[in-house]
């Protein structure tokens, strides 16, 4: 087995920014930068009622919060809860003692290329403290 | 008609993988690349063994995840994502499943199996057989799906998990069955229109 080359990242995406739209393609390839970044995915489901989905999201979401990992969330401007399901998701995250992720939203209609710029910016500035790393990532 | 990808958790996480088991950093690209490129859209399944043994877990066989809470379990993740499927299959969208051949849970062409096994992992003594089944979490996905009175549809696996893996030739395997489906779409579009 080779070495394990995990990025310990993670951010949570609305289907929206996975799968966007034909007109919406001048808008940042948000996949393609984390990928870039070395941050995995943790897809959300279009709108509608999710409510087992999400509860099953956020299972993972804890799992991964109290063992090391970092997570954060992007989300899209102009959909409701910016693709996020804040409103469902965050309860659900706190009754299992998880503090929320970081958000970033990507504004619609801005320039494609400082978008870009600033999510790879978010995305580089967030991780675990050092400490917390040591203790997990061996 | 949309062209929909129902993919693995960690070939778009690969955090979720076992211990000493992620090949890539996060998203595994050249599956996302081969998709996208031919115009599918991505649904991500959740990871059943994350959400069950953890994200601490050690690797397994088929033979150690096949006990009634763990079927119990890969059931409820089935019923969680199965209505986002039913409603592509209803709309008339085209779906295909990407699982990952080895995996005792996401095996689609192939899992592991090893019925004595158990106790500590010990590698690289431990060995298993790559035999031809479903892993767990598929068998049960598929069951969920049919009990909804929808198709099967048509699958394969991303080879990650089969021991040596062989990036160059799994991108291979997997474009030869996407350009299969795409070959195979005209004929599929006359049937419907003969009906």
């Amino acid at each position: 087995m080779t070495a394990d080359r995990r990025g310990w990242r993670m951010a949570l995406v609305p289907d929206a920014l996975i799968n966007p739209p034909p007109r919406a393609r001048a808008a940042p390839d948000v996949l393609k930068a984390l990928e870039s970044s070395g941050h995995g995915v943790l897809q959300l489901p279009p709108p509608g009622e999710h409510g087992l989905l999400l509860a099953v999201i956020a299972d993972q979401v804890a799992e991964y919060a109290h063992h090391g990992y970092a997570v954060v969330a992007v989300g899209l401007a102009g959909r409701p809860d910016d693709g996020l399901h804040w409103r469902r998701l965050a309860p659900l995250l706190r009754r299992r003692r998880v503090a929320l992720p970081p958000r970033h939203i990507i504004r619609a209609g801005a320039d494609p290329e400082d978008e870009e710029l600033r999510l790879a910016a978010f995305l580089a500035a967030h991780d675990l403290p050092l400490e917390e790393q040591r203790r997990w990532r061996v | 008609m949309r062209k929909v990808a129902l993919v693995a958790n960690c070939l778009l996480n690969q955090n979720a993988k076992v211990c000493e088991g992620a090949n890539y950093r996060g998203v595994v690209s050249p599956v996302v690349e081969s998709l996208r490129s031919r115009g599918y859209e991505l649904l991500q399944l959740p990871c059943p063994e994350l959400a069950f043994a953890g994200v601490r877990r050690w690797w397994a066989v088929y033979e150690q995840y096949d006990t009634p809470a763990y079927r119990a379990h890969c059931k409820r993740l089935a019923q969680a994502i199965a209505p986002l499927i039913e409603q592509h299959l209803r709309r008339g969208d085209e779906l295909i499943l990407i699982g990952l051949d080895g995996s005792p849970s996401t095996g689609v062409r192939f899992t592991s199996s090893k019925p004595e096994w158990g106790g500590r992992p010990n590698r690289p003594q431990d060995d298993w057989e790559i035999v031809p089944r479903r892993g767990i979490w598929i068998e049960e996905l598929e069951a969920e799906l049919a009990r909804r009175g929808l198709p099967a549809i048509p699958a394969t696996g991303w080879a990650l998990d089969m021991g040596r893996f062989d990036e160059a030739g799994s991108r291979s395997d997997l474009e030869q069955f996407l350009d299969s489906r795409a070959s195979a779409a005209p004929a599929r579009g006359k049937r419907r229109a003969a009906k």
